[in-house]
């Protein structure tokens, strides 16, 4: 196996590129236990989680999905492009916010609701707010490294730190293509 | 060196919970201290001991200052990083001796639900954000590590001419990296369950307390692991220097090494035998339990082969690792007794669960971690230590341990259980002799402490390579230079070029 | 570019499928389809916009390790709770 010398840029790429695969992976395994513990509550009482999951506003959460799928696709194109990438940053941002700001409207109509929510209800919401809620976080993150890079330098062109931070966002988007079904779609035909 | 001085702060307060431990249980009755206290004071001890001495003691200490060393790299692969890495660990340091001041907790090193959610009464929150805080610490750590393994080795320097130690951090490395989010998202969900009071892990609110115990365990087994594989990376360092001879079967070392990492993974269900966890399951965790005895048996035989037609020479850092060779033996095979469901089902949170995993975790990880400091001293600090007071002390403490810890074992045999502050009369003999040895112990720890401190100023000047040992930190300054080496050094051999002969 | 274009409108493409698919009662197809699509949309993700296709064997297998650890956790634990004989206490809100 071919050793790189210290110095060079490109072995600085490769040094981050392995860096934040790395993370992604500590991220996966970060997620793991909401997840594990979702198909574990579920399959205990999955009556309590399709009437939770009805609670859920269907077309607001797949809109978002479509926006954060979107803001993928935006970022995407930042990191293949090579001069020029303001815009398409600029618009991953938006659409990154954009998705915020709805996920804090549904949750803002959700109170009521999960106030009223009685045993393994109550799972289903703790839950759903906690692995949204650490999304969201996650996003809101991913928002400042955008913004980063927009305002700095590196929104000029595309280079290391754009595909560094693309694959964070990436990684965030790639949690909510699960969440998405897991929380909006349960039992929809009976709704 | 940051690391050094917190995480021996850490030792002596954890230490100091433990002697207190030892001596309330020197007599039957509960005079020392009342109940609620000793409940307190184990738990400070575990949590302590675990997550901010023995997790971090050799990756972070010795780790982070040998792994570019042995590769011959100028720095780790993200400096800054590692400095994060520090502040992270004194931020969680922060919130532990918070807790402590909000009173203390009570629940064991192990958080188990739905006490710790429920009903118990100490800081829970403020404990559970210092492990959290301080898992993320070795997180970073571990990444930082396995980086520079991949990408920062010097030319020539093919995988299996790599030091085991550099080894044994690389896949200590992997384990913090897969299992340490794994704790650190189950402590947020105790978190969540305490604060908004929503039942996950409560069956009469429609959780359950086992799913606690296996996302736990998925964490804290291989947490073992990360304890003990860096110590046999010390091990694997001291013994063939000063046996004169190359390790004996090197690649199966390293195999061995990725076994015991990828294994560990598959066996925390022996912690839950009796937990009411599926007998069927449990037969698994079981079977598989006794698979990891395959390479941890492989290194042992190993390490004693190297010895074999060997020219010894007992310094002060050998004792320590010859200390840790038969501590980890034993350690380890009373470890199969647990692994057998029959057998486990008698012995489960008695004094015998105690003394094999102070056998593993304290004589394994704490020598080695003493024998690492000894033998690279000399470079980290540019200074000779006083050989004789070493070894005194190296002696002082094996001696100490198995007075503190051999009663234990029949202690629990006879049935004695773990976290209580009284028991009966009759097991007071064997409890004398265990408090015993622990102020023998304490005192064997001050020891090092003491005249490594006093080494620090009027040590004699350490030459570079003062034990003849390969590899490529002793082909540099003592202490390294700013960038470690001057020029980068190739390789052109595999790590343990000793010669039995010289 | 063009490939980023058309992996975007595959995504689309199959979130309006899983939408559409939870409106027909198919009992535990539903969730089982639902897990598909959303591998699928994930695979595409890191194939294409993480750009694993032109990725090295390193950075593909430490993607896989974490799913493999990840399946490791899920395997052993649901082990247990699949063969487990459950006895509730009285007051348990479960089973
Ligand atoms: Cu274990």
């Amino acid at each position: 196996m071919a050793t790189i010398p210290l110095a060079s840029a490109e072995a600085g790429a490769e040094r981050a590129r392995l860096g934040m695969w790395l993370f992604l992976a500590t991220e996966a395994m970060f997620f793991g236990p909401l997840f594990f513990g979702y198909v574990h509550s579920r399959l205990a009482d999955s009556a309590a989680f399709a009437s939770g999951s009805h609670h859920m506003h269907f077309w607001l959460g797949t809109i978002n999905t479509a926006v954060l799928l979107t803001s993928s696709f935006t970022m995407a194109i930042s990191v293949h492009g090579k001069e020029r990438i303001r815009g398409t940053l600029g618009l991953t941002f938006v659409l990154g916010a954009a998705f915020l700001l709805i996920k804090g409207y549904e949750y803002g109509s959700e109170i009521p609701e999960v106030l009223a929510a009685k045993g393994a209800e109550q799972v289903f919401y703790l839950l759903y707010f906690a692995m949204t809620g650490l999304h969201a976080i996650h996003l809101l993150i991913g928002l400042g490294l955008v913004a980063w890079l927009f305002l700095s330098a590196h929104g000029r062109r595309a280079g290391t730190p754009v595909e560094i931070v693309g694959l964070y966002w990436h990684f965030v988007d790639a949690v909510w293509l699960f969440l998405y079904p897991m929380f909006y779609l349960l039992e929809r035909y009976s709704a | 060196m940051l690391y050094a001085a917190a995480i021996t702060t850490f030792f002596f307060v954890g230490g100091a919970a433990a002697t207190l431990i030892r001596l309330e249980l020197a007599t039957p009755a509960s005079d020392l201290v009342s109940a609620e206290t000793y409940n307190k004071l184990f738990t400070i001890h575990g949590v302590i001991m675990v997550w901010f001495f023995l997790i971090p003691s050799i990756p972070a200490v010795l780790g982070n200052f040998l792994v570019p060393l042995m590769v011959g790299a100028k720095d780790m692969a993200f400096p800054r990083l590692n400095l994060a890495s520090w502040y992270l660990y004194v931020l969680g340091g922060i919130f532990t001796v918070a807790t402590l001041l909000a009173g203390g907790v009570d629940t064991g090193w192990t958080f188990y639900t739905p006490y710790s959610t429920m009903f118990s009464n100490g800081a829970v929150l403020l404990a559970v954000c210092g492990v959290f805080v301080v898992g993320f610490s070795s997180i970073l750590t571990g990444l930082n590590i396995i980086v520079t393994v991949h990408r920062l080795r010097a030319p020539g320097l093919t995988w299996f001419r790599l030091p085991l130690f550099v080894w044994a951090n690389y896949a200590t490395s992997l384990i913090l990296l897969l299992a340490t989010p794994v704790l650190a998202m189950t402590l947020v969900l105790v978190a969540l369950e305490r604060f908004f009071y929503v039942g996950v892990f409560d069956p009469s609110r429609g959780g359950d307390p086992l799913l606690f115990q296996h996302l736990f365990w998925f964490y804290s087994h291989p947490a073992v692991y990360i304890m003990v594989l860096p110590a046999m990376g010390v091990a694997s360092e001291i013994i063939p220097c000063f046996a004169r001879r190359p390790v004996f079967g090197y690649r199966f070392m390293a195999y061995a090494i990725l076994a015991i990492a990828s294994i560990g993974f598959l066996v925390w269900g022996h912690h839950m035998f009796v937990s009411g966890q599926s007998l069927y399951a449990g037969l698994v965790f079981s079977l598989l339990s006794f698979l990891v005895a395959i390479p941890s048996a492989i290194k042992v035989f190993n390490w004693t082969a190297t010895l074999y037609k060997g020219s010894i020479t007992f310094s002060a850092p050998m004792l320590y690792a010859l200390g840790f060779v038969g501590l980890f033996t034993i350690g380890g095979m009373t470890g199969l007794f647990l692994a057998s469901i029959a057998l486990d089902v008698h012995l489960t949170d008695t004094y015998f669960v105690i003394a094999h995993f102070h056998y593993i975790m304290v004589g394994g990880s704490v020598m080695c971690y003493l024998g690492g400091i000894h033998f690279w001293w000399p470079k980290i600090s540019g200074r000779m230590y006083p050989e004789g007071w070493g070894r005194a002390g190296a002696l002082l403490i094996f001696f100490g341990f198995n007075l503190t810890f051999f009663p234990q074992y029949l202690l629990g045999w006879l049935g004695m259980p773990r976290r209580y502050h009284e028991y009966p009369p009759e097991l007071q003999l064997l409890n004398v002799f265990s408090s015993a040895g622990a102020v023998v112990l304490a005192l064997g720890y001050l020891l090092p402490l003491g005249y490594l401190g006093w080494s620090l100023f009027f040590g004699r000047k350490a030459p570079d390579n003062p034990w003849g040992a390969t590899g490529l930190e002793w082909q540099t300054a003592s202490p390294p230079p700013k960038h470690n080496f001057r020029d980068i050094p190739e390789v052109h051999a595999g790590p343990y070029g000793y010669d039995p002969a010289r | 570019m063009k490939t980023l274009v058309l992996v975007w409108v595959a995504l689309l493409a199959l979130l309006a499928a899983t939408a559409a698919s939870s409106f027909v009662p198919l009992g535990g197809w539903n969730s089982a389809i639902n897990l598909a699509i959303s591998c699928a949309k994930a695979l595409l993700v890191a194939i294409f916009f993480m750009h694993l296709r032109h990725a090295g064997a390193l950075l593909r297998l430490v993607a896989v390790a974490a799913l493999l650890w990840l399946g490791i956790l899920f395997g052993l634990s649901s082990a247990d709770f699949g063969a487990r004989t459950i006895s509730p206490a009285p007051w348990s809100l479960r089973y």
